[in-house]
């Protein structure tokens, strides 16, 4: 469920995603989706963050031109307005059980250029950041995929986009030692961007886990440890017996 | 089943089921730093005081990393149990960052199994005071065993102040049997510098008989090697985490002294909190001299600790565990005492902090905890928890004191028969055998009993 907070902001943490819209310091993160990787739980990765700051439909800021209303449409979906007297586009933020979903649409087509961030991705479509040093527009596609990696989390990461129609550009912008922005460019009167990712754990050997067993163990530990007791107590008396031959 | 293996085995089994599930982050996450770092061969004193110095330098303040700031032999009893675990597991990080206050990252599935390696040495501690106590009195043992208190602080915690009560209890009983033993065991109990107090009863008891004292000195020495090892290899960096930290903290616990917080002012806080120093030195100067030399050992280590526990500036909430067993063997101590401070750790941390590994299983868990840790931290801001904490902290001195006074009538009456008690105790439970073949391994067979001033059978040198 969305838990809305007085500051304007809203957070929805599922079992894998961890999803921030309207950070209530800047307002930034509309939304900012991040991972919780499977051998860590409890941590939140940042995976792709979308700006309102640096994002425009038909020339107008997202951030700073549009009135916004925010409401949950139902308990998975948050449904962000933008309004301006000529045009009304609804940004919706569903979660899916296994990926979130950015939605935008409106009546009319509209000119977009999205800009989606993250500090840093290793490399986007194949492409590493050795071989960029500037912006580089990538050829069209609907799947954007990328690898990263997290400074206190020993685990290589990856993430996905998927697009429900081709953009008209994409294009990456190298800084320092990765990927920091993939922007779209599209026209059209519904786009949606379905965000996932996973990572996995380096270092550590992998076990088979599943989560919902937890609740398996403490019982498991408990009746192994009253079998372990009847057994020591059974035998115990076995042996005792024998040494004085009694029996029960 | 015989009873004394049916109370073991059950103490085990407890302990064993609850240890993979709990923990205090800031303590364990401590001993699981320094166990990487001991098998990597580093100086953990170099590492803890280069941190206190980075966060002085920071802030410009006298305040002190809290790592690792104990005995160095401790961590030899923890290392070899995650150098183990490595085995299976591998050495990629488990436990990121838990330092207190933050919140560590824990990596599964490997974190209970981390946990219940990282706590063996405190649950077989645990088990041999149950061992030996049960050998006694299984009532006794049934107490230590089942004490909700001594299994939260062993497994739940993780806090390691079992290891503790084991060598005071094994230094109390070796020592009408074997002044070595009893001073190697005291020197392991180090371990938490606090039992630093009990050594100028020992001192005063072997004043005079010089070849028990010898003895003594020598079992206890074994003890310091590492502390010597490092006073040459790093001098500055041990001192300032043994010494100038610990001696230098800012007073408060379950005693009379948690209300400095009040004042929001660190260097006037930590100035005040050097007073009860003064009331300490003085009170176990009396003690020492007025008991010391002649009332029985128990009642007068029990006396000294509960001096300790009433004037001491800091009493976190676990020291009480490294006494308990000799409370259990003391007939004038009331042993409840242990509610004081287990009502004391849920006033100063959520109990939903010793959950971590288990919250921390599911981000939807971490949610949750992050919203009820919010709560929590309003509470304790505005100062609804301050009230009840002070409270407890004077409930229990009060009752410390009152045992105090308890034990010190007994001990009046008691002088004369000095280490007699100790003596039926290691004789009841058997441990003759132990002692003498202990005592042969060490080449010490002909070791005389140290604490036999009072036995007519035994004459000292000096009393012939």
């Amino acid at each position: 469920m969305w838990l809305g907070y007085g500051t304007g902001a809203y957070q929805y943490q599922s079992e894998n995603y961890f999803v921030l819209f309207n950070d209530p310091y800047d307002g930034s993160s509309k939304p900012h989706i991040h991972v919780n990787p499977s051998f860590a739980p409890a941590s939140r990765i940042s995976l792709v963050e979308f700006s309102d700051w640096t994002s425009w439909v038909n020339d107008h800021n997202f951030f700073n031109e549009f009135n916004v209303t925010i409401r949950a449409r139902s308990p998975q979906t948050l449904d962000v307005t933008y309004s301006r007297p000529e045009l009304v586009i609804h940004k919706y933020i569903e979660i899916l059980p296994d990926a979130v979903r950015v939605t935008l649409q409106s009546e009319k087509e509209f000119v977009a250029h999205i800009e989606m961030w993250r500090w840093v991705m290793a490399s986007i479509n194949g492409i590493s950041i050795k071989d960029v040093t500037k912006p580089l527009v990538i050829p069209p596609t609907t799947l954007v995929e990328f690898t990263f990696s997290d400074d206190g989390l020993p685990g290589l990461g990856r993430g996905r986009i998927v697009m429900s129609a081709m953009p008209s550009q994409i294009e990456i912008w190298p800084h320092e030692t990765g990927f920091n922005k993939i922007t779209v460019d599209f026209v059209n009167s519904m786009m949606s961007f379905t965000v996932s990712g996973s990572m996995e754990a380096v270092g550590a050997p992998s076990l088979n886990w599943n989560y919902a067993l937890l609740p398996y163990v403490l019982p498991i530990v408990s009746i192994t440890v009253v079998a372990l007791y009847l057994l020591v107590g059974r035998y115990g008396r076995t042996i005792k017996n024998r040494a004085t031959r009694r029996g029960n | 089943m015989e009873e004394r293996s049916r109370i073991v085995l059950l103490a085990a089994a407890i302990r064993l089921a609850i240890a993979p599930f709990f923990m205090h982050a800031g303590d364990v996450g401590t001993i699981y730093e320094s166990s990487i770092m001991v098998l990597k061969g580093a100086n953990l004193f170099d590492f803890v005081y280069a941190k206190t110095i980075q966060m002085q330098s920071a802030t410009g303040l006298p305040v002190f990393f809290e790592g690792y700031a104990y005995h160095p032999l401790l961590i030899y009893f923890f290392a070899p149990f995650y150098w183990l675990f490595t085995l299976f597991a591998g050495q990629g990080p488990v436990m990121i960052d838990g330092h207190y206050p933050s919140v560590p990252v824990l990596i599964y599935p490997w974190t209970p199994v981390l946990l219940l390696m990282l706590k063996i040495p405190i649950i077989l501690a645990d088990v041999l005071v149950v061992y030996i106590l049960a050998g006694m009195d299984s009532k006794k043992a049934k107490i230590y065993a089942f004490c909700p208190y001594v299994i939260f602080i062993s497994v739940v915690w993780g806090m390691f102040d079992a290891l503790v009560a084991l060598f005071l209890l094994l230094s109390y009983l070796t020592s009408p049997r074997n002044s070595f033993l009893s001073g190697l065991f005291y020197g392991l109990s180090l371990m938490k510098l606090y039992t630093i107090v009990l050594l100028p009863l020992y001192v005063v008891r072997l004043f005079g008989k010089w070849k028990e004292f010898g003895t003594f000195l020598a079992g206890f020495a074994v003890t310091l090697l590492p502390i010597v090892y490092y006073l040459i290899v790093s001098p500055v960096s041990i001192w300032n985490v043994l010494i100038t930290f610990q001696g230098g903290r800012l007073m408060g616990g379950v005693n009379l002294y948690n209300f400095i917080w009040i004042v929001q002012d660190l260097r006037f806080d930590l100035a005040v909190s050097m007073i009860p120093n003064i009331f300490l030195v003085v009170a176990l100067f009396c003690l020492i001299v007025r008991f010391g030399r002649k009332a029985p050992l128990l009642e007068s280590t029990l006396a000294i600790m509960f001096v300790y526990f009433l004037f001491g500036k800091v009493i976190n909430e676990q020291f009480l565990v490294s006494i308990f067993p000799l409370m259990l063997l003391c007939k004038e101590c009331d042993h409840r005492l242990w509610v004081a401070p287990f009502v004391f750790v849920f006033l100063r941390s959520s109990f939903l902090y010793f959950m971590l590994p288990i919250l921390w299983t599911s981000p939807i868990f971490y949610g949750y905890y992050l919203q009820a840790d919010t709560v929590w931290r309003q509470l304790q801001a505005a100062g609804y928890l301050q009230i009840p904490m002070y409270a407890v902290g004077v409930a229990f001195s009060l009752l410390i004191f009152w045992n105090l006074l308890r034990v010190i009538d007994t001990a009046r009456g008691g002088i004369g028969s000095t280490y007699g008690i100790a003596d039926n105790r290691a004789k009841e439970l058997g441990l003759q055998g132990l002692i003498s073949r202990l005592a042969t391994m060490a080449g010490l067979s002909r070791a005389r009993c140290a604490f036999s001033a009072c036995s007519p059978r035994r004459s000292m040198p000096s009393q012939r």
